[in-house]
């Protein structure tokens, strides 16, 4: 025969006990680290709440999130209602790095199939944070190879290809220079923009090509806001209206910095 | 014309190598994603032939994208968006972005009255398509997502396959 308690008081109490033992603090620091390097290398909101909860439920926890652009902010749960940790943890942002979202992915199914451990699980994020980017002169010259592309199929010809090849290069290595002595962001986006298009420009200024508007045009096109823009449409359509919003802002602040470093490249040409 | 359509197309896929390099893809998965970016291109050129106009042939070809970059997520272990996002941006209307931005510059300084108005029009018919072509984008490459994502990632078939489930 059972006693009627209030299901009020069944839950009320035992959360006045203690806070959660030592291991399930750390299980949630490692899921805000988790979700704070999933954020800011370019993860959509849906699939950063999945993982976390996949990695929780896989380590014994249920889990309750508040994501924000900025700001991860946990409350994990032990399954049996009794003790509960919350934190809040600012996410810096880094630059959009796939390999660490693909990673991350792998992670979580290991988690969830092998039962990893707490310390397996930081160790991978640790290995994962020291992968190794690509060569610069690799990205530079893909990068500059792109720009070409885009010229191509806007309908430029050879020499329109070399010049947005050279004005993509450069522009990207004054973002990449601008970017280690870590100037704000949308000011690198300018100088990147504002560099490549004054290339392109002088290409027509010196009589280089014919028609250098195609030039002109694609030279800036490597800088354009493809994952803020894109994660912003996933975002609002999942209901993540808030993040969503925020990110379509972020993209059209990049779109105007591009469009002010033309502009102002065009000024001085013009001049 | 077809020469031109399947070099362009060529074209396509560079310029999708260049933007994952720049995302940091892992490397196993950069000729997916020439091959998508390349397909994607192909869908979208070809339809703009057929008079589709170019919102809703950049559409088809996200479309496309999106829905081809999920079966390449199981194959290659690793999630959609590694392979959605770099393969559409060659899509991106930076053209007509740049023909909106030269425009508002000039809708600045002109004078004339007739000369303004057709600046005008040329002006806002440049931003409506670079607009609408990058919601075609957005909505083509994320439906295919919220589409499959109906069946559940712990109830769909793919779970019990050991590891090779990636989706989202």
């Amino acid at each position: 025969m059972t006693i009627f308690v209030h299901p009020l008081k069944r839950i009320s109490h035992p959360l006045k006990t203690k806070i959660l033992s030592e291991d399930a603090q750390s299980a949630g620091n490692i899921l805000l680290e988790t979700g704070a390097m999933l954020m800011s290398s370019g993860a959509s909101t849906h699939r950063t709440r999945l993982t976390l909860e996949r990695i929780a439920h896989g380590l014994g926890y249920g889990v309750e999130l508040l994501i924000t652009q900025r700001a991860l902010m946990l409350t994990i749960i032990e399954k049996d209602q009794q003790h509960f940790f919350s934190r809040l943890k600012r996410i810096s942002p880094h630059g959009v790095n796939f390999r660490i979202v693909s990673g991350i992915s792998h992670l979580s199914w290991n988690v969830l199939e092998d039962n990893w451990t707490i310390a397996q699980i930081s160790d991978e994020l640790k290995r994962l944070k020291s992968l190794p980017h690509y060569p610069r002169l690799v990205v530079l010259g893909l990068v500059g190879l792109a720009g070409a592309a885009f010229c191509r199929i806007f309908g430029g010809g050879y020499t329109e290809m070399a010049v947005a090849f050279i004005a993509t290069v450069v522009g990207l290595f004054v973002r990449q220079e601008t970017l280690r002595v870590k100037f704000n962001p949308y000011l690198c986006v300018f100088f990147a923009a504002f560099a490549a298009s004054l290339i392109a420009g002088l290409a027509e200024h010196f009589q280089i090509d014919i028609d250098s508007d195609t030039a002109f045009a694609t030279s800036v096109l490597f800088l354009v806001p493809g994952v803020p823009l894109i994660n912003s449409v996933t975002d609002l359509m999942d209901g993540n209206i808030q993040n969503g919003i925020v990110r379509a802002m972020n993209g059209l602040m990049i779109s105007f910095s591009i469009a002010m470093g033309l502009f102002a490249a065009k000024m001085i040409l013009n001049f | 014309m077809i020469l031109e359509i399947l070099l362009q197309s060529f074209w396509a896929g560079i310029a999708a190598i260049g933007f994952a390099v720049l995302f940091n893809v892992p490397r196993r998965v950069i000729f997916s994603i020439w091959t998508l970016g390349a397909l994607g291109g192909l869908i979208k050129f070809t339809a703009i032939q057929f008079e589709s106009g170019i919102v809703f042939a950049s559409f088809l070809g996200a479309t496309v994208i999106g829905i081809v970059s999920i079966q390449m997520a199981h194959m290659r272990h690793s999630p959609p968006l590694v392979f959605s996002i770099p393969s559409v941006i060659p899509m991106v209307p930076g053209f007509f972005a740049y023909k909106m931005m030269l425009g508002l510059i000039a809708l600045t300084s002109i004078e004339n009255t007739d000369a303004y108005l057709q600046t005008l029009i040329e002006t806002v018919n440049n931003g409506a398509k670079m607009t609408f072509v990058l919601i075609a984008l957005g909505i083509g490459v994320a439906l295919p997502m919220l589409i499959t994502r109906k069946e559940s990632i712990k109830k769909s078939p793919f779970n019990k396959r050991k590891k090779a489930n990636v989706l989202s």
